[in-house]
């Protein structure tokens, strides 16, 4: 059957994947994706990327910056230097690279060395202007034995495409933060995929807060190529109105003795719709492989929902995996004895709300940007 | 004033048609100390949570004073700020919520609601610095989250110690005794009689005499299924002590 393009479709010149596809049964891209978003230069006002630059959630965390305005690089807000980056090197098959590279996404190559003591935050910022697409992708060496922490930020205002490729190679021994936050405008479409290799001792703390786009599709794929890495994933969805956000993780233990753990903390109000696919798969040899993962939501409205898809897909025998997924809404004896001691229903709700998605942020070892999370989602519940 | 005033208080399940209390009628004046004692399943729990406002209890008959106003118009936490505490039975574990946040939250609110000031970090600090002390309660413990991987007899000393830093004019202990051995039963006993006072009232809901020992009441009421069936002075628990509630409930104890 041949089913006539879609207008976006057409404009990005592919085809757009749609529900009966497994990993898309939750988000009908075809369906979600309608208006003709094509890559189009646009002129900023200086004014309002100073003002979506300070809406970073991290904003007055000191870290080195490069800035990327309307998908370009402004090297004049840059603190840090960095080099172009190439064109991507993973395989072109998945529909987020094509999407990517459709768009002309441009990016920056860093290899990050020693032992940074500030953050790299690389702020990505969309101003108000037609409907467009805008992509980058941005490539990240972290050498041997080095360790740092790179912050991502998406912020934006207005209606657009947000198409945000990063590949990372973690040297070995070498130990990275990554964080990321989207935070793009309400009437976005956020589309992201990330792809981390580890090398051998390798240690991978990685974050990603998802709240602002209308749509958000994000596809991480973490690949273990040396013995004894360990990755922690975590992420929390902080979602109203009628905002999905869908997060598709593969987890590759292709090696033995890897660790990797993932938590996602899920807060949905509204309408919303949280989706968390979460794969780990356990190569012939991968022995004595520990991998686990959990998805956790509450559903601050009726009308909130949540899907979780775990997979195991293990071909060791000496191995220790499991997953776990949980939903409900607010615990009413938890609840009950905050009022009990005088904490006034909104309030308390903030605590439970705030102490169920701190637990995402707590593997993050850099205190002001987890200082800046957490005020990040208190204001978001004090706004609910 | 009068602290308390219950007055043939029905209260049934909110989801089930069985009535649990069966006109309660009971009255505290500010000062004194009223024990409630009487079998597993009489209903005394239940009347520490109609008296702090949990759902799942609906008021069929009857009325609650508190001070001069209608508390059962209140929600919880307005109750506490009007100063109604209530240690539970069975204190609740809160993961994620830091005790000494959650205390600070929580004077802070009853302050403002009262139209106070709220307190300041130092003075916070030094507020339940004092207190904790008294009670055995280690600074490492108010950094855990609120009743989270307590053992049972250090969940009832925070629960006091919650008490001791909100500072209720009617306190109401349920079973506070339970689960405890001797010499915690004897710090949690030392705590509550340090704030007994001329204005503050307290209702100690126990199954044993063994804890009036320690805090001593002024009144003693026997509730059985549902009603306060006798009341009397501190002796009657040492005779219940004794002979067990069986002549009250008609069954053996
Ligand atoms: N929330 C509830 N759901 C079901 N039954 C309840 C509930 N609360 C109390 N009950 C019932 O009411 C009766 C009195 O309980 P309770 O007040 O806990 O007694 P006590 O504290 O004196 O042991 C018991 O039969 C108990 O099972
Ligand atoms: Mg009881």
């Amino acid at each position: 059957m041949i089913v006539p393009r879609t207008a976006a479709e057409e404009a990005l010149g592919l085809s757009l994947p749609h529900r009966r596809m497994e990993d898309w049964k939750w988000t009908d891209l075809r369906r979600m994706v309608q208006a003709p978003y094509v890559r189009m230069p646009v002129t900023a006002k200086q004014a309002d990327v100073d003002r979506l630059v300070r809406s970073s959630p991290f904003a007055a965390v000191k870290a080195q910056r490069i800035v990327f305005v309307n998908g370009e690089l402004d090297a004049s807000r840059s603190s840090l230097a960095s080099s172009p980056s190439q064109a991507l090197a993973v395989a072109d098959d998945d529909v987020l690279l094509q999407i990517n590279r459709k768009l002309e996404a441009r990016g920056a190559t860093l290899r990050l060395e020693g032992n940074a003591s500030l953050p790299v935050e690389i702020v990505h910022v969309v101003t108000d202007d037609v409907p467009r697409g805008v992509a980058t992708h941005h490539r990240i060496e972290v050498a041997d034995g080095a360790s740092a922490t790179l912050i991502e930020t998406y912020v934006g205002e207005g209606d657009y495409l947000s198409s945000a490729v990063v590949e990372v190679a973690l040297g070995e021994g070498a130990r990275l933060d990554r964080i990321k936050a989207e935070r793009e405008s309400v009437r976005a479409t956020h589309l992201a995929f990330v792809k981390v290799s580890l090398a051998k001792g390798a240690i991978l703390r990685d974050f990603t807060l998802s709240s602002g786009a209308a749509l958000n599709r994000q596809d991480g794929s973490y690949i273990f190529e040396g013995k004894r890495a360990d990755a922690r994933i975590s992420g929390a969805y902080l979602l109203g109105g009628k905002q999905h956000a869908d997060t598709k993780l593969v987890v590759d233990h292709t090696v033995p003795s890897c660790t990797s753990r993932e938590l996602f903390k899920v807060a949905m109000d509204g309408q919303s719709r949280g989706i968390f696919q979460g794969k780990a798969i356990v190569r012939p040899g991968a022995q004595k492989t520990d991998g686990k993962q959990s998805s956790h939501a509450l559903l601050l409205s009726e009308e909130a929902e949540f899907d979780a898809k775990p997979e195991l897909e293990i071909y060791a025998d000496d191995v220790v995996c499991g997953h776990g997924a949980t939903s409900g809404d607010l615990n009413h004896d938890h609840l009950f004895y905050l009022r009990s001691r005088g904490i006034p229903e909104k309030e308390a709700k903030s605590l439970l709300i705030a102490a169920f998605v701190g637990e995402a942020f707590d593997g993050i070892e850099h205190e002001g940007v987890r200082e800046a999370l957490t005020a990040y989602a208190e204001g978001w519940l004090a706004r609910r | 004033m009068t602290m308390l005033e219950i007055n043939n208080l029905h209260v049934k399940l909110a989801d089930e048609d069985r009535e649990i209390l069966k006109g309660l009628t009971l009255t505290v004046k500010p000062g004194e100390v009223h024990a409630i004692m009487g079998p597993n399943g009489s209903g005394k729990s239940t009347l520490s949570y109609v008296l702090s406002g949990r759902e799942g209890y609906e008021v069929t008959e009857g009325s609650v004073t508190y001070k001069g106003q209608d508390l059962l118009a209140l929600e919880p936490d307005q109750r506490a700020a009007a100063g109604i505490f209530l240690a539970f039975q069975y204190p609740i574990e809160i993961p994620g919520v830091a005790t000494m946040q959650f205390l600070k939250v929580a004077l802070n609110a009853q302050r403002k609601a009262r139209g106070e000031k709220e307190m300041t970090a130092p003075e916070f600090m030094r507020h339940v610095k004092e207190r904790a002390a008294k009670l055995n309660v280690s600074q490492e413990m108010l950094k855990r989250p609120v009743n989270v991987g307590f053992s049972g007899g250090e969940k009832k000393r925070a629960e006091i110690l919650q008490m001791a830093v909100l500072e209720p004019s009617l306190c109401v202990l349920d079973e506070t005794d339970s689960g405890l051995d001797i010499d915690a039963l004897r710090v949690v006993a030392e705590g509550v009689n340090a704030l007994r006072s001329p204005e503050r009232s307290m209702v100690v809901i126990t199954h044993y005499q063994r804890l009036l020992d320690y805090i001593v009441p002024d009144y003693v009421h026997v509730l059985s299924d549902g009603r306060i069936v006798k009341s009397g002075g501190k002796d009657l628990a040492l005779e219940l002590e004794e002979k067990g509630y069986a002549e009250y409930t008609g069954k053996a104890a």
